[in-house]
């Protein structure tokens, strides 16, 4: 999987993009909850990782760079919101409906309410195992904590939100 | 390459993750992108797309972030690969497509509220109908947009007000958490003004409707800013739009009884459920159904709730047929006020 390529920045950067974007983006939105936030975070970290792509030059290395870029990117993000926040009106959800679609959207509106309720630590641990599909040492790698610390985040986050679920339903 | 167990917990986790964001399609603006990496060489460019406050916001926003956001180090010590790129063990039922492209568009159809404008006994006043459309990789919320301004409801009785060419930019980012923004376009008219055959009504209902839609695609009742051919306007149909715009009072915009389910044109059998939302007269829901002039079969259910809108429903048995279900509140005057509201969907009974 170590390859190198030849790709210059830009082909990086397309190769990269076509690869990956909407995945990551998917990603973002675990973590930030509202889209086009989650897009702007995944762009900026494309930007990012044009302008690093001489010490990157692999897409291995390229990818766990842009999947930590959109977590730290995605927390300062919520941290900077915190205090936005107050003046924000509260998210209303779209009014109950019994379709389908309706419900499949409710669904999973609750899912990532109830992420956007957990410490930020749980929530990118959950969303790096269960949705990117990470190993430990791989989560431990992005997010720069021991792989204890790892199992001790996600074994809490998956209890508290399994306990938020069965609230909201 | 998961050294976590696959217990059953787990796969119903990398389930229900998987299912919670796969109705986001990301808008596709690889061009923007480019234009970041060519342009300067530098992250710290002007945010060039959009106008007004909102995007003043996030200009902010993005600033902090690349301060903030310091530069993570590489550790590819193994370089794994990315897991997800074929599918996964637990991630079934289609929710784990493969990644696509700029060059590859997904299709997979994306499910929008989107609001349409009725007639009823107190003027024009909203509806509201869930469009499934070809995703084109564009925001959902945009997409509901150019539904609202220039689609057909599914219900001959609604309608859109939009003069005709107007679209809403997709390739926009338009949201920011603060406002949404929305960019509309018309290269044929001005669409400042009100037109000459459209009535000050029916022009702040139609500014409405694309308010109510841009909430609902974004699930929060952030204002709206308004822009007109990518810039700044003062008014839209001759509404005031220069600063961001909240909804109106729902009790003024919405028609108070709507039918969700069956849609208009349903298929269903005998026995089959109705249900809608209500703002009734002490919560009376009543309907009728009709062939004709003819009340076939007729009933009344109370809402969950009085003085808001709220969920209702009821059965109908009736004999296979072609009819029109009618829902309404009842009319506490006696015939001397506004006119009931109603909503009404053809249907049809099979077998």
């Amino acid at each position: 999987m170590n390859v190198s390529v030849s790709w210059d920045a830009d082909t990086a950067v397309e190769e990269m993009y076509a690869a990956h974007y909407r995945r990551l983006v998917r990603l973002a939105v675990l973590l930030v909850r509202d889209q086009e936030t989650a897009e702007e975070v995944v762009q900026d970290s494309f930007v990012a990782m044009h302008g690093r792509w001489r010490t990157l030059k692999q897409p291995d290395k390229a990818l766990a760079y842009l999947r930590q870029t959109v977590v730290n990117r995605a927390r300062s993000v919520l941290r900077h919101r915190g205090v936005r926040a107050h003046h924000m009106p509260a998210v209303q959800p779209d009014h109950p409906g019994a379709d389908v679609d309706a419900l499949d959207a409710e669904r999973r509106t609750h899912v990532l309410d109830a992420l956007r309720e957990l410490p930020g630590r749980q929530r990118e641990v959950l969303a790096l195992r269960y949705y990117l599909d990470l190993s430990e040492a791989e989560i431990a790698d992005t997010l720069g904590i021991s792989r204890g610390a790892v199992k001790s985040h996600a074994s809490r986050g998956v209890s508290a939100l399994r306990h938020l679920l069965k609230d909201a339903s | 390459m998961n050294d976590f167990p696959g217990s059953p917990e787990d796969q119903d986790l990398r389930r229900l993750l998987n299912d919670a964001v796969s109705d986001v399609e990301p808008d596709q603006t690889f061009d923007e992108i480019r234009s970041r990496t060519t342009a300067s060489g530098s992250s710290r460019r002007p945010w060039i797309w959009g106008v007004g406050a909102a995007v003043v916001a996030t200009a902010a926003t993005i600033t902090a972030v690349a301060m903030m956001g310091g530069s993570p180090g590489t550790t590819g010590a193994q370089d794994p690969g990315f897991a997800n790129e074929s599918p996964t063990a637990g991630a079934k039922d289609g929710t784990d497509e493969p990644s696509d492209g700029p060059s590859s568009p997904q299709a997979n159809p994306v499910t929008v509220p989107v609001y349409y404008v009725g007639d009823t006994g107190r003027g024009p006043r909203l509806f509201r109908e869930f469009h499934t459309l070809p995703g084109s990789g564009h925001v959902p919320m945009t997409l509901a947009l150019n539904e609202a301004v220039a689609g057909t409801s599914d219900d001959g009785d609604y309608r859109t007000d939009w003069p005709a060419s107007t679209t809403v930019d997709p390739r926009v980012r338009a949201f920011d958490g603060g406002a949404i923004t929305v960019h509309l376009r018309n290269s044929e008219m001005d669409l400042r003004e009100r037109p000459d055959n459209m009535s000050p009504d029916v022009a702040s209902m139609a500014v409405e409707q694309l308010i109510y839609t841009a909430q609902a695609g974004t699930r929060t009742r952030a204002p709206v800013q308004f822009t007109l051919n990518g810039e700044p306007t003062e008014a839209v149909l001759g509404v005031p739009a220069a600063e961001p715009l909240s909804e109106g009072d729902p009790t003024e915009v919405l028609a108070q009884v709507w039918i969700i389910e069956p849609a208009e044109g349903a298929k269903v059998e005998s026995g089959f459920e109705v249900t809608g939302l209500a703002n009734a007269f002490e919560a009376n829901v009543q309907w009728e159904l009709m062939q004709g002039e003819e009340v076939v079969e007729s009933g009344f259910t109370t809402a969950e709730e009085c003085c808001t809108m709220a969920p209702y429903s009821f059965t109908v048995k009736a004999p296979p047929g072609d009819y029109t279900l009618v829902v309404h509140d009842s009319d506490p005057s006696g015939g001397e006020g506004f006119p009931p509201w109603e909503d009404t969907k053809n249907i049809t009974i099979t077998e």
